[in-house]
């Protein structure tokens, strides 16, 4: 591959923005670049990013799956009635991702057993299982979690500073990149995105395909509500709200196209690390939260406009070209 | 790919094209809710009841009519909520700082506000052709948190305003409230303009087939920039109406409309992928949702059934509208199979 080339893929301007990112933090604060910091600034990533894995898959077959968020509750719910009812936190982790895959398997089997689009099923889905979520566990929380299960969520792995909860994702990322860029079944996803009745005629489990994406989001996602109720110490049915734009910022930003077909995990891995240190810059240089989703914002629209720049610029070059000629 | 108020398809008398419109079923739908909940609950039809119903349907009925529109045109809008909020707390601190101002500045005021975010929008999704759920996934962020950073966590209550504002949603014309009216008003003269005018049916156009629409000269980018000023624009208003009805404004009404509005015109019979439906289903769908809500705090229901419900409410209607547009495309296909062999046979 050319150097120019290469110099011009999506994943190296993210790249240049981490630098800029690390740059700027360093200078702004001295507490940036300490081991403590780096590893609560990955941790608090983790649930997100631990969902923009399959997420990322969803959004290359050209679908989306908008009731992540309602899942981790649900799945959090489910495993608080678990501790209330004094069973052993291991059973109630083990249910929570019994939970998680079935909600992935009733979004799948609605969106290809009916043929629907997955917009308006997972805005359903994300309005029922948060309600599920409600009437199972009212306005309560529980925090009756034991140490070490509080340990995945920002406990770190002995004397070093990495945090289990990014082991967890390094397992997981590691898996679906395998599966994403190294095998059959990935690029089958990829083709989906591009031309599903060409995938179709290729050969191609289309429907199979779609559904599985869909059940490893719901468990993925139940792995997440474990890694978030952890890093709280706290389950209620309201935990998760608003996570999916979050997650979907992350993949958007990481150069997946939104309408499928394209784009790759370590584009998504770098806009995840992107995402993670900006939010911890602009809270260790004392940014409210409220001011931290505008930058997060900015950062999405900006890195849109960038985008979208590049594909107009070839356009208005053409229309001059034809203003010349005509 | 149907579209509803093609003319061309409604075969026979004028009363069995109103029975065949798919706004003709909602209105069942909603009379069938209607009676089930009234078995179960008399209060349901008091004339107290049915005004506060009527009343809560209106702010979610305009804001989705932008977003239907958008919807028909391929488009989304996911930061209506926040357009709302922020119209919504400038219009009323302008107002809580000019007590004695005429409200027709605050009405200019609100909708400007609305204007401008929705030029924001209109801006990245047409200008930058952006696509529109990532655009106003990004300006729900932006929106949402300049007002909670304008806002600094001040609350604006009904005390300090003047009793004009609030009596824009109190007081009766014809026995209805103002915002009833407007929201009436709006619904029927969109819903006319997307079906009789040549805009209107650019943007039908533009939803069934975008690329088409532009090789058949339609100036896709400029259309979509109308849908998402429009939206802006309603949005705007809806927050003068939203101060004016709850009298309480912060930076944090409003959170879930862009769903609500999305559910209604689905629920409506918009098509998700554009081209199909109408704004008066949406308007319906609107109504539908606000029955449903007081149904379950009529029946003494606890309020954390309502998302579970307004979910499986979702479910349903795209599940059956599925199935309906499946069985009239395999009818379609049908009817043009049959006309070619006839062609072939001649």
């Amino acid at each position: 591959m050319k150097v120019s080339s290469w110099l011009l893929r999506w994943e190296s301007f993210l790249l240049l923005n981490l630098a800029a990112t690390l740059v700027w933090g360093a200078q702004a604060s001295e507490y940036f670049l300490t081991a403590s910091n780096i590893s609560i600034a990955l941790a608090g990533m983790i649930p997100v990013a631990l969902i923009a894995i399959p997420m990322t898959l969803i959004i290359i077959t050209g679908e989306i799956d908008i009731s992540v968020g309602s899942i981790v509750g649900l799945c959090a719910s489910a495993m608080a009635i678990c501790l209330e009812q004094h069973l052993p936190v291991e059973v109630a982790m083990v249910i929570g991702l019994a939970v998680g895959t079935l909600c992935g398997i009733f979004n799948g089997v609605i969106i290809v057993g009916f043929g629907l689009p997955s917009l308006v099923v997972t805005i359903g889905t994300l309005a029922l299982y948060r309600g599920i979520a409600q009437i199972i566990l009212k306005e309560r929380g529980v925090n009756a979690f034991p140490g070490w299960y509080q340990q995945l969520g920002f406990g770190t792995i002995g004397p070093t500073p990495i945090p289990w909860s990014v082991l967890i994702f390094l397992v997981v990322f590691a898996g679906f990149g395998f599966f994403l860029h190294m095998t059959s079944g990935g690029r089958a996803i990829y083709a989906i995105g591009n031309n599903k009745e060409a995938a179709r005629y290729s050969g191609i489990f289309v429907e199979r395909a779609v559904l599985s994406v869909f059940v490893a989001c719901g468990t993925v996602s139940a792995i997440a509500a474990i890694v978030l109720t952890a890093y709280l110490a706290s389950a209620r049915s309201d935990t998760g709200v608003g996570l999916e734009l979050q997650v979907i910022t992350a993949v958007v930003l990481g150069g997946v196209n939104i309408f499928g077909g394209s784009g790759s995990l370590i584009g998504v891995l770098f806009a995840l690390f992107v995402l993670a240190f900006v939010k911890n810059v602009l809270g260790l240089i004392g940014m409210t939260p409220e001011q931290q989703d505008i930058v997060t914002g900015a950062v999405l629209v900006g890195t849109l406009i960038v985008f979208g720049a590049w594909r107009n610029y070839r356009d208005i070059k053409t229309f001059f070209a034809r203003r010349r000629v005509g | 790919m149907t579209i509803s108020g093609d003319r061309s398809l409604a075969r026979g008398s004028w009363l069995s094209a109103v029975f065949a419109a798919r706004e003709a079923k909602l209105i069942a739908a909603l009379l069938l809710i209607c009676i089930g909940i009234t078995l179960r609950e008399p209060r349901f039809l008091t004339v107290s009841n049915l005004e506060q119903v009527v009343l809560s349907g209106t702010l979610v009925c305009i804001v989705a009519l932008g977003q239907s529109l958008l919807i028909l045109g391929r488009q989304i809008d996911l930061s209506v909520g926040a357009m709302v909020a922020s119209s919504a707390f400038v219009s009323a601190s302008w107002l809580a700082g000019h007590p004695d101002a005429s409200l027709v500045y605050v009405f200019i005021i609100g909708t400007a506000v609305g204007l401008a975010l929705g030029a924001g929008n209109a801006l990245l999704a047409a200008g930058l052709r952006i696509p529109a759920i990532v655009a106003t996934l990004g300006t729900l962020a932006i929106y949402r948190g300049g007002i909670i950073v304008y806002a600094g966590g001040q609350q604006i209550s009904a005390t300090i305003l003047p009793d004009a504002y609030g009596d824009i949603a109190s007081t009766r014309i014809a026995g209805q409230s103002p915002l009833v009216w407007i929201a009436l008003v709006l619904t029927l003269l969109l819903g006319w303009l997307a079906r009789n005018t040549r805009t209107g049916r650019n943007i039908y156009a533009i939803g069934s087939n975008t690329e088409g629409a532009e090789f058949a000269g339609i100036a896709v980018r400029r259309h979509i920039a109308y849908l998402f000023l429009l939206s802006g624009g309603l949005c705007g208003l809806t927050g003068v109406l939203w101060g004016a009805r709850f009298g309480t404004v912060d930076a944090v009404i409003a959170p879930d409309l862009q769903l609500q509005t999305i559910s209604a015109a689905v629920v409506g019979g918009v098509s998700i992928f554009g081209g199909s439906g109408s704004v008066y289903g949406a308007a319906i769908g609107a109504v539908i949702f606000v029955v449903l809500q007081n149904g379950v705090q009529l029946l003494g229901l606890d309020q954390f059934w309502i998302p579970a419900l307004l979910g499986t409410a979702i479910l349903a209607t795209v599940i059956f509208y599925g199935q309906l547009t499946k069985r009239s495309d395999a009818r379609l296909a049908a009817r043009r199979k049959a006309l070619l062999r006839r062609e072939g046979r001649s």
